[in-house]
């Protein structure tokens, strides 16, 4: 009896696990802890990708097809914390690529969502930069590889605001005359670190007065602002509708080709440094293509073309050398080493998470 | 007492001559006339009642008093002020519906008072009569239910009350009694004919039941197919019909289509389809030619029916008994002529031995029971 | 002729009886069986789940599964929050008056005035935008509300001043009442429809105008109409998270939109999530209820 007890009990809470992607463990059960699924009847004609918008191109994807057979679906995302669960929540069983930023393969890693990569499958490893080659958020790279990079900065039309700006303080300064013609991410990092930086503080603060002064700072400039977005800004300040929008340089290079009044700068008192790369969940039903992916992406002559077309820095010294200088001379996608001196990945916070997260509620909810 | 006060209400309001009149009025829907140049002059207190079958256009011409419909020609009078342009709610009448047309999210109480509300009574205003409205229908113990808790009966109450409520100076009524079942359509009758008599308010009613119109009303216009064939008393509607057509519809009759063979002293002879001579007393303003088309209405519980040849000579036919229907007070003989010609005889049944179908028979009735009219 | 055996055709009568009771037993199983797993999979359990991670404070992806208070709860009444439900309310609220005062006039032209062999049509015609993408509705009131788009344009060449109402709550509303008028519109129409047009007669004749009419009698005729259109749309623009996302701007944020923050957006608190998860099937669960009862009073007046 007491067996057919805990049985129904145990079915009941399989149940439950498989219709939200959560799974047992020991003692209860934990929250979204993915584990690798039978890959044996997956179909390896196929590769399909979760990555963000503007990483791939038709033609990418049709010479990819051409040289390895293997035809690709692209899925995209527009925050790492929205890939996260979507893989913890098990609906990203079909993915065999993903794009984590820096912060994120840490985090995934220590989830341990991701395979460790068969090196010997990928060349063109050594021939990335110096900073890419053993890079603190994944040691020797041995679940990601780095795909492009970038910073975060200010993205603004010269011609509205008649001036540049050079530091995150315009927008302060400027608030009452940018009212409703700005936008900061949706991001509750790189705004935060914004406003850290700001400050005087790291990205990475985790002494919870900064944060909690870089919260009220930002609180000072909410009512201000049209929308937190991370990328919905594009369209809206090629359309000058908005005169400044923090995001990506990669999504800066890419309105600037499409209206020359804008610019993008990195904030004189610092930005952050991203790295975006490509990594394999566990759950990856296709490795092979996956790897296939990640040695066709790192080889100079594509890797080059991608930096030419979709405008995002490789961190490939052999593509580097490859390209035009109008393009490896171009501040917003390659800024020079002063620049980039001030500028600090972001790492986890630790505990610190929770506390961000509560501000960043606070403050999108006011 | 209560009743008196409504009903001098009216009869202050009214003084001499027509409620209702219409003048040459036609009213086309979608290019088909549902009413053709009806003229009408209803006086005023009359019980009045449009009588014919259902699409004559009666309910039309209702419609066109209450102001529900506008006359494509003609012009509608009441009181003797041109109704033209003047919307319903404008408009000196009320209307009891066919279907009742309550409002079923209020009680009986605020439907009854809902024209006087309109009018801007308080509340205490219009209790008193409201109240008294309701007493005339015998429904004040009601007064808090809703229409959906009411019998078929009762919610005609309800209607009549909420039009008489207002007093109007005309009550329109459109086939009041139509839902009802027959033992409570009797008992409604009475009552309609007793609250008219003690309101003196004039009454249009809209009927396709002759024995209704016949019982209820001072004078009926038999309409059909958008015409008004005749208007009278009951008693000239039914023994002076103007048309075949009137006679058919109201009661039950013999009718005999012929032409003139003769004019003499007794009375004009006439020569049906079949061939039968028969002689019909002469009708005052009609002159017809000979050979003229003459139908002749011969009602049935006028004709005699014997086992033996009469003495009389005129208008008597033998026959076949074909059918015998027994109606407790009456019975309904069904008789075909040598000619071929078919004619019903209704006798009160006297209690004295009946004839057997297929017998051979007499049927007769005098020239003065013969009534000729154009075919 | 007395005959003891039965005739022909009773033995098969005495075999179906059992049968016909079987099939009665079988009948309610065979017809609720599979929507009621359905529904205990995919609608019970889920709610189980998030109610059991809505006891467990400030739980995240990857975190142990040990319900341990009403902190996630407690949270909610922080202001700030409470700020976000009312805000939500208001704007499910608005939108509900916004879609009744324009969804009654169409949906009454269409039932009462309009020829009839056009209802149809009409009607089809004004559900069509149901037939689109909720999300390219939306991102068509984008550039028809930003600053430059084509209602300022518009503007400008009658010389009058532009709005900016874009990324605030008077385009929320906007959007939310574009989206759900047609659900108002289909729901007053099919109960307009049946609006007795004697009454409207009958009425008239006891003296009211056409507006007195309306009011007295065509408005509490359609009561359950209105109350169920009203409750429906009120329901659906409270659990709407398109519209505020992509017109609402950085002050208007909706529960709706929280929770998606804390599954899906940059933080990452299914805790909190579900707290205000349980909240909201709360509220709609209660709106429904209030939009039974309704149904029931009414009906049985009329």
């Amino acid at each position: 009896m007491a067996g057919g007890s805990y049985s129904r009990r145990a079915f009941l809470q399989q149940t439950a696990a498989a219709a939200m992607g959560l799974s047992l463990s020991s003692c209860g059960w934990r929250l979204a802890n993915v584990r690798p699924t039978n890959t044996a009847s997956a179909d390896t004609s196929k590769l399909y990708i979760f990555t963000w918008a503007g990483y791939t191109d038709k033609a990418l994807l049709e010479q990819f097809t051409a040289e390895t057979g293997v035809s690709v679906v692209v899925d995209i995302y527009d925050s790492n914390e929205a890939m996260l669960a979507k893989l913890q929540s098990g609906g990203g069983g079909a993915y065999s690529i993903v794009y984590p930023s820096d912060y994120m393969v840490r985090r995934m890693r220590d989830l341990d969502l991701l395979q460790e990569l068969d090196r010997d499958r990928i060349s063109g490893l050594d021939s990335l930069f110096e900073p890419y080659q053993d890079p603190s958020y994944d040691p020797n790279n041995r679940h990601s590889v780095p795909v492009s990079w970038g910073t975060t900065g200010l993205v603004y039309n010269r011609k509205s605001l008649g001036t540049e700006p050079q530091d995150w303080d315009f927008l302060w300064d400027q608030r009452e005359k940018l009212t409703r013609r700005m936008t900061l991410m949706n991001d509750t990092r790189e705004t935060m670190g914004a406003s850290l930086r700001r400050l005087g503080f790291s990205y990475n603060a985790e002494d919870p007065e900064a944060i909690r002064k870089a919260f009220e700072a930002l609180q000072e400039l909410k009512p201000f602002l049209a929308n937190f977005t991370t990328d919905a800004w594009r369209d809206r300040i090629v359309a000058g509708d908005l005169s400044v929008a923090m995001g990506y340089s990669v999504d800066a290079v890419g309105v600037e080709s499409e209206n020359p009044d804008l610019g993008y700068v990195i904030p004189a008192s610092g930005a952050s440094l991203w790295t975006d790369t490509m990594a394999i969940p566990v759950t990856a039903p296709n490795p092979d293509a996956a790897h296939a992916w990640i040695d066709f992406m790192l080889r100079p002559d594509v890797a080059a073309s991608v930096t030419k077309s979709l405008s995002f820095a490789t961190p490939s010294r052999d593509a580097f050398e490859l390209l035009p200088p109008d393009i490896s001379e171009n501040p917003s996608l390659f800024p020079p080493d002063d620049v980039l001196a001030k500028c600090e990945g972001l790492a986890p916070v630790g505990a610190s998470t929770a506390l961000y997260e509560r501000y960043w509620n606070q403050l999108t909810s006011g | 007492m209560s009743q008196t006060t409504l009903q001098s209400q009216t009869v202050a309001l009214t003084e001499t001559g027509s409620d209702v009149e219409l003048r040459k009025v036609f009213k086309v829907f979608n290019g088909e006339t549902a009413v053709r140049g009806v003229d009408l002059t209803i006086g005023q207190g009359e019980f009045f009642s449009i009588l014919g079958p259902s699409g004559c256009g009666k309910t039309t011409t209702l419609r066109l008093i209450a102001g529900f419909e506008t006359p494509s020609a003609g012009e509608v009078l009441v009181r003797g002020q041109s109704m033209l342009n003047v919307p319903p709610n404008q408009r000196p009448v009320n209307t009891v519906f066919q279907s009742y047309a309550l409002f079923g999210h209020m009680t009986i109480w605020d439907n009854v008072a809902f024209g006087l509300k309109i009018k801007g009574l308080t509340k205490a205003e219009l209790e008193g009569q409201v109240r008294e409205a309701l007493v005339l229908v015998k429904m004040e113990s009601f007064a808090r239910r809703y229409p959906a808790q009411l019998s078929g009966g009762q919610r005609q109450r309800v209607a009549l009350a909420r039009a008489l409520v207002n007093r109007p100076a005309v009550l329109l009524l459109d086939e009041p009694l139509g839902a009802l079942d027959l033992k409570l359509r009797k008992e409604m009758q009475m009552e309609l004919s007793s609250l008219h008599r003690e309101l003196g308010m004039t009454f249009v009613m809209v009927t396709h039941d002759q024995e209704e119109a016949l019982s209820l009303s001072d004078r009926i216009a038999v309409m059909n197919e958008g015409r008004v064939e005749q208007v009278g008393t009951p008693s000239e509607i039914y023994e002076a019909p103007r048309s075949p057509f009137i006679a058919d519809f109201i009661g039950e009759t013999n009718l005999l289509r012929g032409r003139l063979a003769q004019v003499d002293r007794e009375g004009w002879q006439v020569e049906t389809d079949h061939g039968s001579p028969i002689m019909v007393r002469p009708v005052a303003d009609w002159q017809p030619g000979r050979g003229d088309a003459i139908a002749v209405s011969v009602r049935p519980e006028k004709v005699g029916l014997s086992l033996y040849p009469p003495e009389v000579k005129v208008n008597c036919f033998e026959g076949e008994l074909q059918n015998i229907m027994y109606l407790g007070t009456h019975v309904h003989y069904a008789v075909e002529l040598r000619s071929g010609e078919k004619i019903t005889v209704m006798q009160v049944n006297t209690g004295g031995e009946m004839p057997t179908v297929s017998t051979q028979v007499y049927v007769h009735w005098s020239t003065q029971d013969g009534l000729a009219m154009p075919a | 002729m007395t005959q003891t055996a039965p005739p022909p055709n009773t033995p098969g009568s005495l075999d179906s009886v059992p049968n016909a009771a079987k099939k009665h037993w079988v009948g309610p199983w065979a017809l609720l069986g599979p929507p009621g797993l359905w529904l205990v999979l995919l609608l019970v359990l889920p709610t189980l789940v998030i109610f059991e991670l809505s006891l467990v404070p400030g739980i995240r992806p990857g975190d142990l599964v040990n319900p341990s208070g009403l902190d996630n709860y407690t949270q909610i009444f922080e202001s700030v929050y409470l700020r976000v439900m009312l805000r939500s309310l208001l704007f499910a609220i608005g939108t509900t008056v916004v879609s009744l005062v324009l969804g009654f006039p169409v949906a009454y032209w269409i039932a009462l005035m309009s020829p009839k062999r056009w209802r149809n049509l009409l009607l089809v015609a004004f559900i069509l935008p149901l037939w689109t993408s909720s999300l390219l509705r939306s991102y068509a009131w984008i550039s028809i509300l930003r600053p430059t788009g084509v209602l300022n344009s518009f503007l400008g060449i009658f010389n009058l001043p532009a709005l900016d109402i874009l990324n605030q709550s008077p385009a929320v509303l906007v959007g939310m009442s574009y989206s759900f008028l047609p659900y108002m519109v289909l729901i007053l129409y099919s109960s307009l429809e049946k609006l007795d047009l004697k009454l409207l007669e009958a009425a008239a004749d006891l003296g009211a105008t056409p507006i007195q009419s309306f009011w007295k009698i065509t408005v509490p005729q359609s009561f359950q109409g209105i109350a169920a259109g009203s409750l429906l749309v009120f329901i659906i623009s409270l659990g709407d998270f398109i519209n505020p996302e992509l017109l609402g701007g950085a002050s208007s944020m909706t529960v709706s939109r929280l929770i998606y923050n804390q599954f899906l957006g940059p933080t990452q608190n299914w805790g909190f999530g579900s707290s205000l998860s349980m909240i909201m099937i709360f509220a709609v669960s209660a709106a429904v209820a209030l939009l039974i009862r309704y149904g029931n009073t009414s009906s049985g007046k009329v």
